[in-house]
């Protein structure tokens, strides 16, 4: 395909820009890098089209070449173009440089292995160098605006591979001494040598070898990468942010090596040389480069942050943004080593001035006023990291910086907590002073906010400015009853006066702490409840007696509901009205709200609004208090802004539907105990969680025994030994089995639980039962008896019964204890067992031997005769 | 430092989208190292539509608000800075600095080098303030001399090429765009090694140094026991300095008269080389007496190629220049007022145009008025409910002039009628508008002889004062007003 017109470039760019990911999922994605390298080279476009072909590829490279190999044939195919431009002035030269630079830089492929990156790392430093390149690769008239461009890109490829240039500081310096470009080289300087500073503090590079180098930037030799390979290829930040600085954490400490006294010279030698012709650079390129150097040297041994200092007081004089915040940083990385008191006072002073100075913009004071708040003190006493009002900063300076009426909302909120800090320390130190008092103009503003918010038809806008200034002022004067007072009275005062602003009181009454939050709730239900009757506000009365009304004052609040009952003809009035009494659930108030429950269920045009107060009074009438508060508590399950009945449902569901949840009880089986006609499963349970209203249900495999009833417990804690449950057991057939188990409880949150426990197993011998006692002396009379009865229906079988070390006696007492009839200890022992439901097995122990002994049995169900086995012989291994 | 990506987006009420991107600019390279540093917390750029919309709510632009929207009316969304955190998918982008501007919104994300969370404070992020001043400079090349769309047009559309120039890789290199655009006017030139940054070119011509000095005058008047009335000046002195040479040394000294009022909270250009302690030091946070300095001011400085202001101040001269009181009552149906104002007698009176404005809010059209001047013309504007009261060129011998009238206003519909907040009921003010050329309240002028110039030739060198009202407003003193802190230090 030949290359496009410039028409259809322009088609083609438009799209793109217009949505990337768009463009980039449609069918033209996968060409458009390609046929942009092509084009690039076409003879056809203009340099101007070629110009937005290359501004595209800085904005968007990742888009075009997604991955390392494709960003690498990129830069390779783009450096081609650039070396075969032909040797006059062209427009490209710069965008091509920068172009390969950040397809590089992002597509992830600079490093030693890459083609593209070995070719151009020395074409920058050459082009930075001023070198000749040869056959006219920069036309005259470009090559300062080339070396420009080349220091940048070095710049920022050091960026993104820190110590990429510690191989050629003393290079850069020397140029910086000689004819290069002030700012490109201060700034390329500057970066590497901080880079350096920090990498070879780890790496152990003689720093002294590196300033003093003298590479030629195109003497051949392959490009040192080993600070880069040092380093991991970790990015550093340029300008730390100050606590984390603080702290060290991924900031390696600078102090970690030492410096010669020679190296250290050095070093102080090119941060003087850079500081000295700073004034050379831009206001923003001179802020970079304090920023950079400041906390280069910040903690480095044998440097005095001095170096600074001549620095200072032109920095302080200037209205300039990025210079003042540069001095502030370099006050946070240096405190009093580089600012006495005096200085520090003096730089507080600036910034309170330009804080408020009438011919700087708004944004600006904005940014100021934040860093008076956040000063970096010489001696902080306040906790890190919480805006406060630095020590020095007296009322008498801030007295320009008090809030007005007048002041736009942003400014006059970050005004309004510089006031408020001033309240809280006027309050604990009770200064006397000539000065009016900030806690009385506070009064008066917040009653100007307030006067504001309640006029009729205003813009949204003021009632929040209105709110967020009271919240602000609750937050900080919490503790303060002067303030709290007044501000309670002045928001009812408001609400009485426009009650559509119940939206916004309920959002304070959800963000302000109870302190506020209590006397306010009811000084609103007052204002609601006290105004009974049809109203226009009616619906936003609703809305806020929701939030407001709880267990307190329950009768005023009921009347309040049955007077505007009848007012409420519209759904959405009956829902509020609903809302507030499903408020009133929650608080559990019972008696009155159940007869206006009842009414309302009744009266209620609406299906709906008649169908939810019939819910709300069976809900009332069945459920217990805390779970009625579950039930129409606030859903975890439904988003914040979901309706409010998909809200409810999401709770009913969540609470008066059974929840699967994973198992918060264990059971185990106790030992056999027999008592009764019938077997009887002792269990064990154990909970996790406090659990209430247990129902263990059993299903038993098959049809071997008749159905379990289920067992109930009231309440089990964790770590209280709760009383064994016993499961009697009705066996159809002598049998062993595995009982199926299900657990059914509430939680402490009210939610009702079901639970599949692992089963349980019932054994052979847990289903046996003794015969009645025979009279004394009748034993043997009344065994032989059974013995005898058993057959000829019955089998008879011989079995060897390993002894364990108890011997046979031990055997006996231990699993057979209730059934013998007939005792000869130590030798001999005659044992009969009822199997329910009607089965009886018979055993003589006689003749023991040392290792075992042969048991005789009898039964009149010869289908247990392979159960007898096993159990007798596992008995010995049984502890 | 860096940014990650910048926005101009022009505010269009009215329109569906309510504003259009007219250019972005986005730096991958810096993309990738907050993707690194912010690790966990990391959120993406937008593409230009989602941006514009969550911009444009965060900054109540949408005109939609009917209802209370937690995500942007709650009480406990502070915002106290220019800096926001954006709602985009469900994500917040933080900080997006942004301001608005003669309906141009500026916005930029500067990279932050640490994760996000928790939030390290602003003050310790280098981008903040490199962001705001690019954004300055921007409105300042967009709006410097700009009369109208098409300038505006022509002005955007030569951004791309400017900013590969003044932040190709998102440091910003020069926040002054006009350097940037004489960078490739002069870039044939060979530079001499010394040549600042600042300073695309060298000037070639006849020398000469212009220095003006622009004073806007400030006022609150009450009339009223317990509060105190306030006024301030502001002064702005701009200069251009065609001199040849790439650093021309120049001096220049502001002088007052023996009884003029000491400059203060000055802030000077950063092309000032250095500067008094006591020009420092003088502020008007301390409390006046007679050893405040009073000059003369001298700023010695390397001027830039371009018109620049050499230096701002503030000044508390003794009396207002124009005192007055405004009256206004309500009668029934009609509003009575009287106006009185005063010209101080050392002032010059020599206007080159001096108006009352009374404005009334929150009213109706004005349907009826009966007035009476001593002096000058009363024009009515009844659909605005504004009158305006031209004073002239001059004040008559007396030095005093007054109004009084009653006014009668017609019913009142929201669409016509200004809404203000704060002059509710009988709250209401009249603002003065005027200007007085060749003169300084504070008497501060440049003398041309005490100018020095170490440069080649003798330059031309000529001096301009004026005297502009700002903000000068008289509160009726028959009703509550709003009062600033200074108001209440008697």
């Amino acid at each position: 395909m030949g290359p496009l017109s410039r028409d259809v470039w322009a088609q083609r760019l438009g799209a793109f820009r217009a949505s990337p990911s768009a463009f980039m999922a449609g069918p033209e994605a996968e060409d458009l890098g390609r046929d942009l390298l092509g084009d690039l080279r076409s003879e056809k476009l203009s340099e101007q089209t070629k110009v937005s072909l290359l501004a595209l590829s800085l904005e968007y490279p990742a888009q075009l070449w997604p991955d390392a190999s494709a960003a690498e044939v990129a830069a390779t195919s783009l450096l081609d173009t650039l070396v075969l431009l032909p040797p006059r002035p062209s427009a490209l030269r710069r965008p091509l440089l920068l172009a390969a630079t950040t397809a590089l830089a992002v597509g992830g492929a600079l490093g030693p292995t890459s083609g593209a990156s070995c070719r151009l790392l020395p074409l920058l430093l050459g082009l930075a160098a001023g070198s000749d390149l040869g056959r006219g690769f920069v036309p005259a008239s470009e090559q300062r605006p080339l070396q420009a461009t080349a220091c940048e890109c070095l710049r920022e490829l050091e960026s993104c591979k820190p110590g990429l240039l510690g191989g050629s500081l003393g290079l850069l310096r020397g140029l910086l001494g000689q004819e290069g470009p002030v700012q490109p080289l201060s700034l390329l300087l500057s970066l590497a040598l901080r880079n350096t500073l920090v990498l070879q503090s780890r790496a152990g590079a003689g720093l002294g070898a590196l300033l003093t180098a003298r590479v030629s930037p195109t003497g051949g030799g392959p490009w040192d990468w080993t600070l880069v390979e040092e380093g991991d290829g970790r990015l550093q930040p340029q300008a730390p942010s100050w606590p984390v600085a603080e702290e060290g954490e991924g900031e390696p400490s600078l102090t970690a090596r030492e410096h010669s006294p020679e190296e250290a010279r050095e070093l102080r030698a090119a941060v003087a040389q850079l500081l000295d012709t700073s004034y050379l650079l831009t206001p923003v390129a001179q802020a970079q480069l304090l920023w950079l150097l400041g906390w280069a040297l910040r903690g480095l041994q044998g440097q005095p942050p001095a170096l600074f200092k001549p620095q200072l007081v032109r920095l302080l004089g200037t209205a300039q943004l990025t210079l003042l915040h540069a001095v502030l940083a370099l006050k946070a990385a240096f405190g009093e080593a580089l600012f006495t008191a005096q200085d520090e006072t003096l730089l507080l002073r600036r910034l309170t001035l330009a804080a408020q100075h009438p011919a700087l913009p708004l944004s600006t004071h904005l940014f100021y006023l934040h860093c008076l708040l956040s000063f970096p003190e010489n001696c902080p006493l306040g906790p890190e990291g919480e805006e406060a009002a630095p020590l020095l900063l007296r009322p008498q300076l801030c007295r320009g910086l008090l809030p007005s009426l007048l002041h736009e909302p942003m400014a006059l909120l970050a005004r309004l907590h510089l006031l408020c800090l001033l309240c809280a320390e006027d309050e604990e130190e009770e200064e006397k002073s000539q000065l009016p008092s900030p806690g009385h103009y506070l009064e008066e503003l917040l009653a100007g906010l307030w006067q504001r918010a309640a006029l009729e038809g205003g813009p949204r806008a003021l009632a929040t400015l209105c709110f967020q200034a009271s919240y602000l002022v609750a937050r900080c004067l919490a503790g303060q009853p002067t303030v709290l007072t007044p501000l309670i009275h002045g928001l009812a005062q408001l609400y009485r006066a426009r009650p559509m602003l119940a939206p916004h009181f309920v959002d304070l009454l959800d963000h302000v702490d109870p302190e506020l939050r209590e006397p306010l709730k009811v000084v609103l239900r007052q204002e609601v409840v006290s105004r009974p009757g049809r109203d226009e506000a009616l619906c936003w009365h609703l809305q806020m007696l929701a939030r407001v009304a709880d267990g307190d004052a329950q009768s005023a609040t009921l009347n309040f509901l049955r007077a505007v009952a009848a007012h409420c003809t519209s759904w959405d009035l009956q829902q509020g009205l609903l809302q507030v009494c499903r408020a009133l659930l929650r608080a559990g108030v019972g008696g009155g709200l159940v007869d206006l429950l009842q009414v309302l269920a009744r009266q209620l045009e609406d299906p709906d609004g008649c169908d939810h107060a019939r819910l709300y009074y069976i809900l009332l009438a069945h459920l217990a208090g805390p779970k009625l508060g579950v039930a129409l508590g606030p859903s975890l399950a439904a988003p914040a802004l979901a309706s409010s009945l998909v809200a409810e449902n999401q709770g009913f569901v969540a609470a008066l539907m059974v929840q699967e949840a994973p198992a918060l009880i264990r059971l185990s089986v106790g030992s056999h105990e027999v008592k009764g006609p019938l077997p009887v499963l002792q269990l064990l349970p154990e909970a996790l969680e406090p659990i209430y209203s247990l129902e263990l249900r059993f299903r038993v495999e098959g049809q071997l025994y008749a159905p379990l009833g289920a067992v109930h417990v009231p309440y089990l804690c964790p770590g209280r030994p709760a009383r064994p449950l016993l499961l009697p057991l009705q066996p159809r057939c002598p049998a062993p089995t595995r009982l199926d188990v299900h657990a059914l409880y509430t939680t402490s949150t009210g939610l009702t639980c079901h639970v599949h426990l692992p089963p349980l197993f019932v054994n052979f011998a847990d289903l046996f039962l003794p015969f009645p006692k025979p009279p004394e002396g009748a034993g043997l009379g009344f065994f032989e008896e059974l013995w005898d009865s058993c057959l000829p229906e019955g089998a008879e079988s011989r079995v060897w019964c390993p002894l364990g070390p108890q011997g046979l006696e031990g055997l006996v007492s231990r699993h057979l204890e209730p059934f013998v009839v007939v005792a000869q200890p130590p030798t001999s022992y005659y044992v009969a067992i009822h199997l329910p439901p009607d089965s009886k097995l018979l055993l003589r122990l006689e003749a023991a031997l040392a290792e075992g002994v042969p048991v005789a049995l009898r039964t009149d169900d010869w289908a247990v005769l392979p159960l007898v086995g096993d159990y007798l012989r596992g008995l010995a291994a049984a502890v | 430092m860096a940014q990650r990506a910048l926005w101009l987006i022009s505010h269009e009420p009215g329109t569906p989208l309510r504003g259009t991107v007219r250019f972005s600019r986005r730096y991958p390279t810096v993309e990738k190292r907050a993707r690194v540093f912010n690790r966990a917390s990391y959120v993406p750029i937008p593409e230009d539509g989602p941006f514009l919309k969550a911009l444009l709510f965060e900054l109540r632009l949408l005109d939609d608000d009917k209802d209370f929207v937690e995500s942007r009316d709650s009480c406990s969304r502070i915002n106290k800075t220019s800096i926001y955190g954006l709602l985009v998918g469900g994500e917040e982008l933080w900080p997006v600095v942004a301001f608005l501007k003669n309906d141009m919104i500026y916005a930029c994300v500067p990279l932050v080098e640490q994760t996000l969370s928790p939030r390290p404070p602003l003050i310790s992020v280098s981008g903040v303030s490199q962001g705001f001043e690019l954004l300055y400079g921007i409105q300042d090349f967009l709006y410097s001399g700009q009369k109208n769309d098409n300038e505006l047009n022509t002005k955007l559309s030569q951004l791309p090429d400017l900013l590969l120039q003044a932040c190709p890789f998102g440091t910003v290199l020069d926040a002054n765009l006009q350097n940037s655009l004489d960078n490739t006017n002069f870039a044939s030139v060979t530079q001499p090694q010394k040549q600042p940054a600042w300073k695309p070119g060298t000037y070639k011509g006849k020398p000469q140094v212009s220095i003006s000095i622009t004073e806007k005058v400030k006022s609150m008047q009450y009339d009223k026991q317990g509060v105190a009335d306030t006024w301030q000046v502001v002064g702005t002195v701009t200069c251009k300095c065609d001199l040849e040479g790439s650093m021309p040394n120049v001096t220049i000294s502001l002088s007052l008269p023996t009884n003029g009022s000491p400059l203060q909270d000055i802030l000077v250009h950063p092309c000032v080389t250095s500067l008094d302690s006591a020009i420092l030091t003088s502020s008007s946070i301390d409390a006046m007496d007679d050893s405040a300095f009073s000059g003369p001011y001298k700023f010695p400085f390397t001027p830039p190629l371009e018109s620049f202001n050499l230096c701002y101040y503030t000044s508390q001269v003794p009396v207002p220049p124009i005192l007055g009181f405004y009256q206004m009552k309500e009668e029934e149906v009609q509003l009575r007022i009287t106006i009185n104002l005063k010209l101080h007698e050392s002032v010059k009176n020599n206007f080159e145009f001096c108006e009352a404005h009374i404005p009334f809010f929150n009213r109706g059209p004005i349907t009826h008025l009966e007035y009476k001047t001593s002096f000058g013309q009363l024009e009515v504007f009844r659909e605005k409910s504004l009158l305006i009261w031209i004073i002239g060129q001059k004040f008559p011998k007396s030095m005093e002039i007054s109004l009084s009238g009653t006014v009668t206003f017609g019913a009142k519909s929201h669409e016509k009628q200004p809404f203000d907040p704060i002059c509710v009921g009988e709250t209401a003010y009249l603002k003065l508008h005027f200007r007085i050329l060749d003169y300084t309240l504070t008497g501060c002028y440049a003398d041309q002889h005490s100018v020095q110039v170490f440069a080649s030739g003798k330059p031309k060198i000529s001096a301009y004062r004026k005297l502009i009202s700002s903000d000068y407003y008289i509160w009726n003193s028959k009703a509550p007003a709003p009062v600033t802190y200074g108001s209440l230090l008697l």
